[in-house]
C-alpha cells in the first residue's frame, strides 16, 4: 500500500459501490452505529456538566441531566474559606495548590512551554538529521539510520530507568531542560522526514549548491520550506504526544509540584482529593487540559487523517 | 581509511556534485569539509539519541541483571530478578491481566474499527462529522479522560454508569472495587477510545480499493457478503494487519487507566486484589513506588521482549504481503 493511494480522489458517493449505496435494510443497521457515535460523546457531556455543577447538586440522586443551578464555584469559590466550615462549598480549581506561586495558572505555563519548546527543537534536530541521512555522504549515516528505524519498534518504557538516573545525576530533576532535552531526539520524526527528502529529486539541492549556497544555508532556505507540509504533519503529532505525556513527567516532578504539567497536576488532584464533593474542581481540571487538543485538532483534522493515514500505510 | 574508500564510493554512489567555493582544493579536502559540515548537523540529534535512547537501552539491560537501589552502586546478581520475577505472585498476575486486556481490547477494537469505517468511509458531511466523534478520544489527555471514566464508573447510584444499567433494572453495580470486573472496565474504555484510530486507517484502506472489483463482482452476481469476504477482506488484509500490530503495542504498554482509575495510595496502584494490575503499571510500582531499579529494568526487558516479537511477526506479515503482490 503506498502513501499515493491515500491520496485518492474524494469519492463520489452515487457513483459508489453497494458500500456506500445502501438499500434500506443497510440504511436501517446503520442506526446503531449513529447512536453509537452520538455516545462518543457522553464521557464529554459528563465531564461539561459535572463542571458546572455546584457541590450538592454533583452528588444528587438522580443526577440532574442539565445543570439546574449553573455556577463557576469549580473555578473559584468567592464563599469558601479555609478557616470556616462552610457545608456545599470547597476551593475551586484556582484556588487549590496554593504552595505553588501561580496556581494552577503554573500548570498551564509549563505545558505549554515545554509541549512547544519540545516540538521546535526535535523538528529542527530531526530536520538536520533527516537531510544528512537522505541526501549526504557522511559514512556511517546508514547505521545511524538503521539505529533509528530499530529503536521505533522497542516500548520507550526501557529507557526510563536509565533516563531518570541520568537526569538526576545531572541535577536536572523537577526542572525544564529535564522535560525538554531528554525528549528532543524522536526517532519517528527522523523516519518520516527522510522518507520525505527521499521522495525528493537531488538536483533541487545540486541547484543550490552550484549557486554557492552552502549546506546550513541549503538547510535553511531550500531543505525547511520543502520539508513544510511533514514538518507540519509530525509537528502536530509531537505536541499532541507531549501535551499528553503523563508517565515521564509524573518521575521527574519531585518536590513541591510548582514543575508539574497538567496531567501531573490532574493526578495529583485525583490522589490528593478522593471523594466526591471534589468531582466538579477535577472535572474542571479535565476540561482545561482537554479543550485545547480539541480545538487543535477540529482545526486541524485534515492534517492529522493524512498525517496518520501516510504514516500508517507506508511500507 | 578514507583514501581508499574514495574511488569505489565515488563510483559506486555519485555524491552530491562537489560546492564550487572549494574550487582550489583538492577532492579529498573537500570531501573532508564536507563530511564535516555533515558530522555537525547529524551530531545535535545523535548525541541526543545516543545518550537518551541508545545508552538508557543497554543500561537497562545490564541494570535488569543486578540489585540496585539507587543508592549503593548496582551489585550483578545474574538472572536473578528474572527467575525471581516468573515466581513473582503479582507479576504473573499483572501479565496475565495484560494479556486480557490486550486480546479484548485489540479484538474488539479492530472489530469495532471495521465496521465504522465502512458504514462512514464517505466525504459527506455527515460521515465527516461522525468520525470527527469518533476521534475525539485520540486527541483527548488520557488523563482527563480516565479522570471522567472514574467519575462515570462511581459506586454510587448518581454515577452516569450506574444510571445507565438502572434503566435495565439492574442495581447498583461497585464497578471500580469488584474485581471480575476490572479488566472488562479497562477493555471497555480502551475500546471505545480506540475506535477512532483503526478507523481513519480503514477508510483510507476502503477508499484505496478500485470501484471496478466490486462492479464486476456484482455483475458475477456476488451478493454484498461474498463481496466483503472476497475482496475486502483480502485487500484489506496489510491495513488490518497494521491496525492489529499498533494496536497490540499500544495495549501492552497500558498505564495511565490503571494509574489514575485503581489508584489506591501513594505508591499502590492496581485494584482490588491487583485485579488490574498490569505490565507498566508493575514496573512503575517497582521502581518508583519501592525502589527496586534493577528489578524494574528486567520486566521493563520483559515488555520489550514482547513487543519485539510482535513487531517481528509484523515484519514477516509485510514480507510476506509484498511477496505475494
Amino acid at each position: 500500500m503506498s502513501a499515493a493511494a491515500v491520496e485518492m480522489p474524494p469519492s463520489n458517493g452515487t457513483k459508489r459501490g453497494s458500500l456506500t449505496r445502501p438499500s434500506l435494510g443497510q440504511r436501517l443497521a446503520t442506526i446503531p452505529l449513529y447512536v453509537l457515535a452520538l455516545s462518543m460523546l457522553a464521557p464529554f457531556y459528563w465531564m461539561v456538566i459535572s463542571s458546572f455543577k455546584s457541590v450538592p447538586e454533583i452528588t444528587r440522586s438522580p443526577p440532574t441531566w442539565i445543570p439546574q443551578d449553573p455556577t463557576l464555584n469549580n473555578f473559584y469559590d468567592r464563599v469558601w474559606n479555609p478557616d470556616v466550615q462552610n457545608p456545599g462549598h470547597t476551593a475551586g480549581l484556582f484556588q487549590r495548590f496554593t504552595q505553588v506561586s501561580g496556581g494552577y495558572w503554573k500548570f498551564m505555563f509549563n505545558s505549554v512551554l515545554i509541549s512547544t519548546s519540545i516540538t521546535l527543537g526535535a523538528l529542527l534536530i530531526a530536520s538536520l538529521a533527516a537531510l544528512v541521512i537522505a541526501k549526504h555522504q557522511l559514512p556511517g549515516r546508514r547505521i545511524i539510520y538503521l539505529l533509528i528505524i530499530g529503536s521505533m519498534m522497542l516500548p520507550w518504557q526501557v529507557t526510563l530507568i536509565p533516563n531518570y538516573i541520568t537526569v538526576s545525576d545531572l541535577g536536572w530533576l523537577s526542572t525544564y531542560q529535564g522535560y525538554i532535552i531528554p525528549a528532543l531526539a524522536k526517532a519517528f520524526v527522523v523516519f518520516f522526514l527522510v522518507q520525505y527528502l527521499q521522495s525528493l529529486p537531488d538536483e533541487l539541492f545540486q541547484a543550490a549548491r552550484v549557486d554557492g549556497a552552502g549546506e546550513w544555508r541549503i538547510w535553511w532556505s531550500v531543505v525547511l520550506p520543502l520539508l513544510r507540509p511533514a514538518l507540519a504533519a509530525m509537528a502536530i503529532f509531537v505536541v499532541l504526544g507531549e501535551w499528553n505525556n503523563f508517565l515521564w513527567p509524573l518521575i521527574i516532578v519531585t518536590g513541591d509540584d510548582s514543575m508539574a504539567t497538567l496531567p501531573v497536576a490532574l493526578a495529583r488532584l485525583n490522589s490528593n482529593y478522593p471523594g466526591a464533593q471534589n468531582s466538579g474542581v477535577i472535572m474542571v481540571a479535565a476540561l482545561i487540559a482537554s479543550l485545547p487538543t480539541v480545538i487543535f485538532f477540529l482545526v486541524f483534522q485534515k492534517q492529522f487523517t493524512r498525517g496518520i493515514t501516510i504514516t500508517g500505510l507506508k511500507g | 581509511m578514507t583514501t581508499e574508500v574514495i574511488p569505489t564510493d565515488g563510483a559506486v554512489d555519485p555524491g552530491p556534485a562537489p560546492p564550487p567555493a572549494v574550487k582550489g582544493m583538492t577532492l579529498r579536502a573537500a570531501r573532508w569539509r564536507r563530511n564535516g559540515t555533515s558530522l555537525l548537523m547529524m551530531a545535535p540529534f545523535a548525541v541526543l539519541f545516543g545518550v537518551f535512547v541508545i545508552y538508557p537501552l543497554v543500561k537497562s539491560l545490564y541494570l535488569s541483571f543486578t540489585n540496585y537501589r539507587g543508592i549503593k552502586p548496582p551489585v550483578w546478581i545474574g538472572l536473578e530478578n528474572y527467575t525471581s520475577l516468573f515466581g513473582d505472585e503479582r507479576f504473573r498476575k499483572a501479565m496475565l491481566n495484560t494479556f486480557l486486556y490486550v486480546a479484548g481490547s485489540v479484538t474488539l477494537t479492530t472489530i469495532m474499527a471495521l465496521i465504522v469505517a465502512m458504514a462512514f468511509r464517505g466525504q459527506s458531511w455527515l460521515h465527516r462529522t461522525v468520525r470527527v466523534l469518533f476521534f475525539l478520544p485520540s486527541v483527548t489527555s488520557a488523563i482527563a479522560l480516565n479522570l471522567i471514566w472514574k467519575w462515570i464508573f462511581s459506586p454510587e447510584d448518581y454515577g452516569m454508569a450506574n444510571q445507565f444499567v438502572g434503566l435495565f433494572g439492574v442495581d447498583r453495580v461497585e464497578w471500580l472495587s469488584t474485581p471480575s470486573l476490572a479488566v472488562p472496565v479497562l477493555v471497555f474504555m480502551g475500546v471505545w477510545g480506540g475506535i477512532g484510530y483503526g478507523m481513519v486507517i480503514f477508510v483510507a484502506g476502503l477508499n484505496a480499493i478500485p470501484e471496478e472489483y466490486y462492479e464486476s463482482a456484482r455483475m458475477d452476481g456476488a451478493t454484498p457478503w461474498q463481496q466483503f469476504t472476497k475482496i475486502t477482506l483480502p485487500l484489506l488484509r496489510p491495513v488490518t494487519a497494521y491496525v492489529v500490530i499498533t494496536g497490540l503495542i499500544g495495549a501492552f504498554q497500558i498505564f495511565e487507566a490503571v494509574f489514575i482509575i485503581f489508584f489506591r495510595s501513594a505508591g499502590v496502584i492496581g485494584g482490588l486484589h491487583d485485579s488490574a494490575l498490569m505490565i507498566v503499571p508493575y514496573l512503575y510500582d517497582q521502581g518508583f513506588g519501592h525502589f527496586y531499579l534493577g528489578r524494574a529494568s528486567a520486566i521493563a526487558w520483559v515488555l520489550l521482549v514482547i513487543i519485539f516479537v510482535i513487531s517481528m511477526i509484523h515484519l514477516r506479515i509485510t514480507r510476506a504481503n509484498r511477496d505475494l503482490t
